[in-house]
């Protein structure tokens, strides 16, 4: 440190430039081919029998999902174990998320069943942003034990579970609330007779494609942001130079901290459009 | 699939080419319109945190809810360029 302290402040446009033009200079490494698919093939980890067409065999995104099952719960019993009046810096932390969750999710959106149902939403929540957190950590689950990253909610089927538990809950909620007629008479809107039965069936069919935005829109985040720190992490491969490696580095950290953004957004997003639809399930008539 | 040079110069079939082409154009085009609207999204954001600074924290969650919901819509048309490079064969 003393010695970078004594380079006057004339010498250092002249040092960087000696450094790029070093690492342009240098012979570069092998070529590589490049195949992104490899994350998305899923082998069997342990093979266990069909029941029907149903396959039981264990595969990564169930291992990640055990992995993420397990994190959630030692890591709230852990915090729990710990509660003080005048809490440390990881209460603070987990009691700011909690209450995001329970008044800035649940409350902020369901005006009727907020206390019912927030332990759904807050769970969908947490859920979601651990198994998306974990997928951004290498784990040894690679093809021949290397390490990978792996997002269990990239996988559609995970996705479309999550989205499917919303649906039969708002559902559910609907029924419970006003009765099986009184649900579906709640989404008949008064309008011109043609116009009604319209506006019926759009309504039913936006429904139907709550699913498929719901789960659609968490699987992509999560593939695209692989994708992109795949194509990022593999470049430094492919170009034959190390001035390039050095600036891919850069920015792979860069798209690194964007993905762990993105992880956390798509948590939140999802948790309140679960609450929007549950809401607006549960609320009385236009 | 393999995207390496040699494999798309072996396959190189009017049908291949086409599934590329449309790849492409699905990715690019479909992502001038959430753009648009991620930017009027965020322009009125701003404009209406300057105008009332002090509701600042509500504005910033709806903006996110908005964020979201418009990504989804740039990422349905990556996800069907996904679906014609990696799916249809």
């Amino acid at each position: 440190m003393k010695l970078l302290k004594r380079i006057p402040l004339w010498a250092w446009p002249i040092i960087a430039l000696a450094l790029l033009v070093g690492l342009f200079l240098l012979p570069g490494g092998n070529k590589a081919t490049f195949d992104v698919s490899g994350e998305f093939l899923l082998h069997p980890l342990i093979r266990l029998p069909k029941i029907g067409p149903v396959d039981l065999s264990i595969t990564k995104p169930v291992v990640y999902l055990w992995i993420t099952v397990l994190v959630v719960c030692l890591f709230a019993a852990f915090v729990n174990r710990g509660l003080k009046t005048k809490p440390g810096r990881l209460q603070v932390a987990m009691e700011g998320l909690y209450e995001l969750a329970r008044d800035g999710i649940a409350g902020a959106v369901m005006k009727a069943g907020a206390d019912t149902w927030f332990p759904y939403i807050g769970g969908a929540f947490f859920f979601i942003l651990v198994c998306n957190l974990v997928g951004l950590i290498p784990l040894p689950f690679g093809v021949g034990h290397q390490l990978a990253f792996y997002a269990a909610t990239g996988n559609i089927n995970v996705t479309i579970t999550l989205a499917v538990c919303t649906f039969v809950f708002t559902h559910y909620a609907g029924v419970r609330a006003k009765g099986p007629f009184g649900y579906i008479r709640s989404w008949v809107i008064p309008a011109p007779p043609v116009l009604k039965q319209f506006i019926f069936v759009s309504d039913v069919i936006s429904e139907l494609f709550r699913l498929v935005s719901l789960s659609v829109r968490l699987f992509a985040n999560m593939i695209a942001g692989h994708f992109i720190l795949a194509v990022f992490f593999a470049m430094v491969l492919v170009f034959q130079s190390y001035l390039i490696g050095v600036v891919l580095q850069v920015g792979s950290v860069a798209v690194f901290l964007f993905e762990i953004f993105v992880a956390a957004i798509q948590a939140f997003i999802f948790a309140i459009l679960s609450a929007v639809y549950i809401g607006t399930a549960l609320e009385e008539e236009h | 699939m393999d995207v390496s040079a040699a494999t798309i110069a072996a396959a190189a079939t009017t049908e291949t080419g086409l599934r590329l082409l449309g790849a492409g154009l699905a990715a690019g085009l479909g992502v001038i319109g959430p753009g648009v609207g991620m930017g009027v999204l965020f322009g009125s954001s701003i404009e209406s945190i300057a105008r009332q600074p002090e509701l600042r924290g509500e504005i910033r969650l709806n903006m996110f809810i908005g964020i979201g919901i418009i990504e989804a819509l740039a990422l349905y048309a990556l996800v069907v360029a996904l679906i014609l490079l990696f799916v249809v064969k």
